[in-house]
């Protein structure tokens, strides 16, 4: 979706009563959001939608990764425009320095939005003092949501919400399914999924049951390509996309914060927020983001790997995420005992531009993974 | 008399000096001496208390960020960070951490300090920055050693109870878990008597900063940085608070006697970021030159404090976990741009600070992210100069003396314009 279509979506629903609140990435409480009677849209996947970014520039390095510029963009061009609140939590080292600086870049332009932060532990909860504390936070975030928007609670709303999001993730497993199946590209699946952030959730749950059903089940690209796994914070951009897929490469799985990541675990309960989310990060698919999860990520990866056959490996790093490169070097190295060949693509703001050398770079790599 | 003319301008290893030397030189080869002997060894994130380690008879503990400081001003961070980036570790991360990778794989080689021991325990934290984690985890995972990460949240606003309760009861968990590891028992008492003495040791420390409220100033930060290594090493210690009221006392004597590091002085600048370990000497001396002097350095200000304040917070000689949790967030990068603001008003105004230098750190994300907003705010409310220069305090590759000093120029004449 080109930036002003995002722009113009998210006004349209504004305009349409919908109460908007800007998420900052990676996995906000979304169903407690939506369950409060707020559209929750999550700030992220701007990247190739933005050639620079002036605004962001005036408050933030340009050493900080291009989710923190373009979140902080958004933000300061659009604010109360097109949002009513702004929520986020302990996501990673730039977001968390990120809400002070938005306010005042919002109060120069004589704009405010309320600001709803959670902190979430990066234990998985195993310790009784760990999770008492953390549902005491949940617990206020549910009361400082009903201050700050007038809707109470309800758990019957809570419940609803849930079971929305819970078809969400799982027609969106079975669409990455039929990626591999070769029935849908991945830019397609791209395309469907990166929509999700900036539509409420029910109208994505049409796109996503479309998709699946207007699926060519027929559609064969070659059962013999060389199966890939694509792996990074972003997807790559619909130019680097194309250039895998034109490569002669099936990608058999993802290892994607935005989509994989995020839709592969939904708690089977939810009798409470605060117990539902308690769940739910502490067993969250492992990410980079997810401090605790560094173990177990390598081992998912490697049965993915033996599962889908998978043969090479494509990184699609944010620059200056930390989190994603430290655990590069040796989950190339796990890789490569697997038989697994590792590309490594950084991309930074404006990159998506250079689509020419990212080509060669792929088809070279494509090469290499053909018997 | 002499002893002024022998002088030079800008820092200089005086008795301080030296007794530092030997108190570093000795906690590192103790290290390894206690860790060859079998003592429980605890690699920490700099801000984890290791006061708490005293309270047990045999657990020794190294900080890696501290060690990669020493190699950066030993001259032997480009080659340590070298290392690392062959492995494949990016350019973009931490230069600290490349240092320490690109040692701890080449088993200690070309290191000041023979490297470090092989932990048994990793303790990282998330309040300085969550990086520490993921530095940590690399060890975690070659070597199968146990990492135990504490989760500090980051303060907004003053600490709240629940954050605090929280924190203690982390505390109390990694007493357990080295317990059950080492086979060790845990003595409150002995760890309450480590926590009083970092507190007094802290107040001697505040007592030596104060001199840089003296016109000219008896301090350099570059003092400050340079004496922090004690804090790293020794925290905890009768040694570290003797070292710290001998420095105070030798600090107030020069004053008496009229010895000061920049007598010249004309220009008192703040430094806002992580010290640039490779250029300590060369760019006080530069400075000096100008009859400039930084007197005073967010990242060694902050030391014995809470968020946002620039006061002594001193033990009360009770609980030594709420003390330590309440503590946590002492140093700048574990809370926001209002608390942060806030701590650096005070110290411009108590040390009357003629012009800020935010030394913005592409090594560090969590220093210097807020430095734009907060450079705005600054010269706003304070109307005094200010600039931004590009370092990176491990990794001297990355930095440039003269775009530095450019810069630097340029405020000097900004402050002297406006006299």
């Amino acid at each position: 979706m080109p930036m002003n279509s995002i722009y113009s979506a998210i006004k349209g629903l504004k305009d349409d009563g919908h109460r908007i609140i800007g998420c900052f990435p990676l996995y906000p409480p979304v169903e407690l959001l939506h369950s409060m009677g707020l559209t929750p849209i999550t700030l992220w996947g701007l990247r190739d939608r933005y050639r620079n970014v002036p605004l962001s520039d005036r408050h933030l390095q340009a050493y900080t990764c291009s989710v923190g510029r373009c979140l902080t963009e958004f933000v300061l061009r659009y604010g109360s425009e097109t949002l009513d609140g702004i929520f986020m939590y302990n996501a990673c080292d730039t977001l968390r320095n990120l809400p002070e600086i938005l306010q005042n870049g919002l109060a120069e332009q004589s704009d405010s939005l309320p600001l709803l932060r959670l902190h979430i532990p990066t234990s998985p909860l195993s310790r009784p003092a760990d999770a008492e504390y953390f549902r005491g936070r949940v617990r206020r975030l549910v009361r400082e949501l009903e201050e700050s928007f007038g809707t109470p609670f309800s758990i019957e709303s809570f419940k609803k919400s849930v079971g929305l999001y819970r078809l969400q993730r799982e027609l969106a497993s079975r669409l990455q399914e039929l990626v591999a199946l070769g029935c849908i590209s991945f830019n397609e699946f791209c395309r469907i999924m990166s929509a999700g952030n900036f539509l409420p959730v029910e109208r994505h749950l049409e796109m996503l049951q479309n998709a699946g059903e207007q699926c060519d089940t027929s559609r064969d690209i070659g059962t013999d390509l060389p199966k890939i796994m694509i792996s990074g914070i972003l997807p790559p951009s619909p130019g680097i996309t194309e250039c895998i897929e034109n490569a002669g490469l099936r990608v058999a799985d993802n290892d994607i914060a935005m989509f994989k990541r995020a839709y592969s675990y939904t708690p089977p309960s939810a009798t409470n927020p605060e117990d539902y989310y308690a769940d739910l990060y502490s067993n969250h698919y492992p990410c980079t983001t997810i401090l605790h999860t560094g173990d177990a990520r390598v081992e998912v990866i490697r049965r993915s790997v033996r599962e889908h056959d998978i043969r090479g490996f494509i990184f699609v790093g944010e620059k200056f995420c930390e989190y994603e490169y430290f655990e590069t070097p040796y989950l190339r190295r796990v890789l490569e005992g697997e038989g697994v060949r590792m590309l490594c693509l950084d991309f930074s703001l404006e990159d998506d531009e250079n689509i020419g050398s990212y080509r060669t770079r792929i088809e070279s790599f494509a090469d290499t993974l053909r018997p | 008399m002499s002893e002024m003319k022998e002088r030079r301008e800008g820092y200089n290893k005086n008795e301080s000096g030296k007794r530092l030397s030997k108190i570093i030189t000795n906690s590192y080869m103790s290290l390894h001496q206690k860790a060859s002997e079998g003592a429980f060894v605890v690699w920490i994130a700099i801000v984890v208390p290791p006061e708490l380690f005293a309270g047990f008879d045999n657990v020794v503990y190294a900080v890696p960020e501290s060690h990669a400081a020493m190699s950066a001003g030993k001259g032997v961070g480009p080659l340590q960070c070298e290392k690392a980036e062959q492995m494949g570790y990016s350019t973009d991360l931490c230069s600290y951490a490349r240092i320490d990778i690109g040692t701890a794989f080449d088993g200690g080689k070309d290191s000041p300090t023979f490297g470090l021991p092989k932990p048994n325990l990793l303790v990282s934290n998330n309040n300085n920055c969550s990086l520490l984690v993921k530095w940590f985890d690399v060890y975690h995972r070659e070597w199968g050693v146990p990492h135990f990460i504490l989760d500090v949240p980051f303060c907004y606003e003053k600490q709240n109870t629940e954050d605090l309760g929280y924190i203690v009861s982390q505390l109390k968990a990694l007493i357990k878990t080295i317990e059950d590891l080492s086979g060790q028992r845990f003595d409150i008492d002995k760890a309450r008597e480590a926590v009083k003495l970092s507190s007094e040791a802290y107040k001697e420390w505040r007592r030596f900063l104060s001199f840089a409220s003296h016109r000219p100033s008896g301090i350099t930060a570059f003092d400050s940085f340079v004496q922090m290594a004690a804090i790293l090493t020794s925290r905890g210690t009768m040694e570290l608070k003797e070292h710290f009221r001998l420095l105070a006392d030798e600090t107030a004597r020069q004053i008496d006697s009229g010895i000061f590091p920049v007598p010249g002085e004309k220009f008192r600048l703040y430094w806002d970021g992580i010290a640039p370990w490779h250029q300590l000497r060369s760019m006080s001396s530069k400075l000096a030159e100008y009859g400039a002097n930084i007197t005073t350095a967010s990242y060694t200000y902050c030391i014995g404090t809470t968020e946002g304040e620039t006061d002594l917070f001193a033990f009360d000689g009770k609980d030594p976990f709420h003390f330590l949790a309440r503590s946590q967030n002492f140093s700048v990068c574990p809370y926001g741009l209002a608390l942060r603001g806030k701590a650096m008003r005070e110290a411009v105004n108590k040390n009357s600070i003629d012009g800020i230098v935010f030394a913005s750190n592409r090594s560090c994300k969590v220093y210097s992210l807020m430095q734009l907003d907060e450079m705005e705010g600054i010269k706003k409310d304070l109307d005094i100069p200010c600039i931004m220069v590009d370092v990176d305090h491990a990794d001297v590759r990355k930095y440039s003396e003269s775009n530095v000093f450019l810069r630097m120029e340029a405020l000097l004449e900004m402050i002297e314009s406006r006299r």
